[in-house]
């Protein structure tokens, strides 16, 4: 695999957090990556970086092997599509799209044409005057139909019904089956884009706690629910992650899978086994912040854990980091 | 693993004309680098004509001079705020790198700013065909401004404006860089050593000096020493641009 | 698509099923990955993973330049082998969910042959 990317010790302290905290990844070409975690977690700074829209504190940041600061022939090949993007206040979707016909080399018209359709997009209306919806698609079409080598979407769907949404995901799926490319979707909505996507990143705290590929992830944690005696047998010795009661019947959720042999005698037993997916995986790795951490004390400490980026320290409390992405944008 | 090689150059060319498609993409304003200077230029002429007409029916009869002419040039602090603000932040998601939009942007200011001093030449040249429309009420044509003749007047017009326009810039970018405390440290910054140069030139008991330097030197001489500074201008807001986060 | 099977585990037997009541015929084309991704709405990586999966098994074979085929005997060969998972895969738990409510075996296999009969019989 060619990786188009590459991040070492990454770090960006604003005056009172760090939103990024010595962060290692390498991204690799034509893959589509979620990159997930909480409000403040990092995510929009860590783009913003890689698109040399903001400047690291530390560390280093490699895109077509080049620093992509003030660097047109590595900037010419990305785009990133922001949550909350300006525009210049006279402008209508119409002049967005001229522009970027004019600065992505690889825009496609037909395409940009059919999402216009496809979003039912007036063309002529000031985006000022755009419904919070229609400003996220005017992003969305940018992102796609720029087809750019490496498009950044961060949180591109708010105001989006579950119907634009679906446009985007099955828009996106088809040309990048199309047009292979590197996408790097932040979202919340993990559950909509846990199918979409072949490599996880999450990162919370400033730090990347999970680098795996989607299938590996969602096979990551098993739930094990019944007589809470029994549950608890069959938990002891592995590492929970999250752990709910009621009455007599418990709910556990742990890391990794039980084979064969194992599975049976917990079905016999009168246990239930289900999946952990991405969504409620990455719910109880990211929880700490609102729960007293319990998920996360015992996830970092261990090494065998799925942190295999090796970049994650065991957890200390940073100063809350959950504002400063939003106000200093 | 805590560095990185540089790749090997890869076969990728920068694509051609970025910095003349920002200047496109500045003239998406039409609001702002048209149809305002516009109506700022049309409406300070329509004003000043009014005055003359005014003053010439009191019984006045000597050369009116307005200084109405000065608000187009003026206003171009206004587009040089407004090209930073609305336009750098899509100029970003353009994937533009700063560079490629400072210098578009400043190109697109000269197209303005040229537009506008022809303008005043042409208006200037009939002020100086007809006696000032008749009533000898001059508008773009200043006599000191025009001493050098009309080239040299029409340098002075664009000089003018990339000055203004610069000053707007980088005033913007210090704004939204460094907040409005760091725009007011700034200003008084400049307030300040305004101040010291007064207090200079009033303790050196050096008024008429400079007041004879400035007669002198003619709006031709100022011009020329104005390009410089515009230059030193333009390039303190490439600095303060060149390390903003979008 | 949700079960505890990993998802390309999951778009290999929707192959498979197809194969197996004979919508997809042996030798015919399979559906290429793209357009199991698309109509799925999975990642192509994971189709990959799925079909290749096929492959592997013998399942699928590939031409060069033109996609993916189904193997002759892919039908025989699958139907071998849910045969030989048929016990895992429903006798085990029906055997568990029998002793939770107080059924023996022969319970079972009273039940059994009744649902047998009062089904109308397959060709």
């Amino acid at each position: 695999m060619n990786s188009v990317i590459q991040v070492r010790n990454l770090t960006k302290r604003y005056k009172d957090a760090l939103a990024l905290d010595g962060v290692s990844f390498d991204i690799e070409q034509d893959a589509i990556y979620g990159l997930l975690g909480r409000n403040g977690a990092g995510k929009t700074t860590a783009m913003s970086i890689l698109t040399a829209q903001n400047l690291p504190t530390s560390g280093e940041v490699r895109v077509f092997g080049e620093n992509p600061y003030e660097n047109a022939r590595v900037l010419s090949r990305m785009c990133f599509v922001r949550e909350s993007q300006k525009y210049p206040d006279d402008a209508t979707p119409r002049h967005a799209f001229a522009a970027a016909r004019l600065f992505f080399p690889r825009w496609d018209q037909g395409l940009a044409d059919e999402l216009i359709d496809d979003f039912q997009l007036p063309l002529k209306r000031t985006i000022k005057k755009l419904s919070r919806g229609q400003l996220s698609a005017v992003g969305v079409i940018i992102g796609l139909a720029s087809r750019a080598e490496v498009t950044f979407f961060d949180e591109p769907y708010l105001g989006l019904d579950a119907v634009a949404r679906q446009i985007f995901y099955d828009r996106l799926l088809a040309d990048y089956a199309e047009v292979p490319r590197t996408i790097l979707l932040s979202s919340h909505l993990i559950d909509e884009v846990s199918n979409l996507i072949e490599r996880v990143l999450l990162i919370d705290d400033g730090r990347i706690i999970m680098d795996e590929s989607a299938d590996d992830a969602r096979a990551l944690a098993t739930n094990v629910v019944g007589d809470a005696a029994a549950v608890e047998r069959v938990v002891n010795g592995r590492e929970v992650i999250h752990r709910e009661g009621l009455g007599r019947v418990a709910s556990v959720t742990f890391l990794g899978r039980l084979d064969g042999a194992e599975r049976a005698a917990v079905v016999a037993d009168g246990l239930e086994l289900a999946p952990v997916s991405l969504q409620q995986l990455i719910v109880r790795l990211t929880q700490h912040r609102s729960a007293g951490r319990p998920g996360a004390d015992g996830f970092g400490s261990n090494n065998s854990g799925p942190d295999s980026s090796g970049t994650k320290s065991p957890s200390t409390d940073t100063s809350d980091a959950d504002t400063q992405e939003g106000s200093l944008r | 693993m805590t560095t990185l090689d540089s790749g090997a150059a890869l076969q990728h060319q920068v694509p051609r004309n970025r910095m003349l498609n920002v200047v496109r993409l500045q003239f998406v304003n039409t609001q702002t680098f048209i149809w305002v200077p516009a109506l700022v230029l049309g409406g300070s002429w329509v004003l000043s004509m009014m005055i003359f007409w005014i003053i010439g029916g009191a019984g006045v009869t000597e050369v009116k001079a307005g200084g109405g002419s000065q608000a187009p040039l003026w206003y171009f602090l206004a587009i040089g705020i407004q090209a930073m603000t609305m336009t750098f932040p899509f100029s970003q998601a353009m994937s533009l790198t700063r560079r490629e939009f400072f210098l578009g942007s400043l190109a697109a200011a000269s197209v303005s700013g040229l537009g506008m001093s022809l303008v005043f030449v042409l208006l200037g040249l009939f002020e100086q065909a007809t006696g000032g429309y008749g009533i000898n009420g001059y508008f773009a044509y200043l006599d000191w401004v025009w001493a050098a003749g009309p080239f040299a007047a029409g340098l002075t017009y664009l000089t003018a404006t990339l000055f203004f326009f610069t000053i707007g810039f980088w005033f913007a970018t210090i704004f939204k860089r460094f907040g409005a405390l760091g725009l007011t440290t700034a200003l008084l910054a400049l307030g300040l050593a305004l101040i010291g140069f007064i207090a200079l030139v009033t303790f050196q008991e050096a008024w008429p000096a400079v007041v004879k330097w400035f007669t002198d030197t003619g709006a031709l001489g100022l011009t020329l020493w104005a390009i410089p500074v515009t230059g030193l201008l333009a390039a303190g807001s490439y600095f303060t641009l060149r390390r903003m986060p979008a | 698509m949700d079960e505890g099977k990993p998802l390309f585990v999951q778009i290999a037997e929707q192959v498979e099923a197809s194969i197996l009541d004979g919508s997809i015929d042996e030798e015919s084309q399979a559906p290429s990955t793209n357009e199991l991704a698309v109509f799925h709405r999975i990642n192509p990586a994971t189709a990959a993973k799925g079909v290749n999966m096929l492959v592997d098994k013998g399942v699928l074979y590939k031409r060069r330049g033109i996609g993916m085929f189904v193997a002759p005997g892919a039908r025989g060969l699958l139907l071998k082998e849910r045969r030989s998972d048929f016990a895992e895969r429903y006798v085990q738990p029906l055997l568990a969910e029998a002793r939770r409510i107080g059924l023996g075996p022969e319970d079972v296999a009273d039940l059994v042959r009744t649902g047998a009969g009062a089904e109308p019989a397959k060709p």
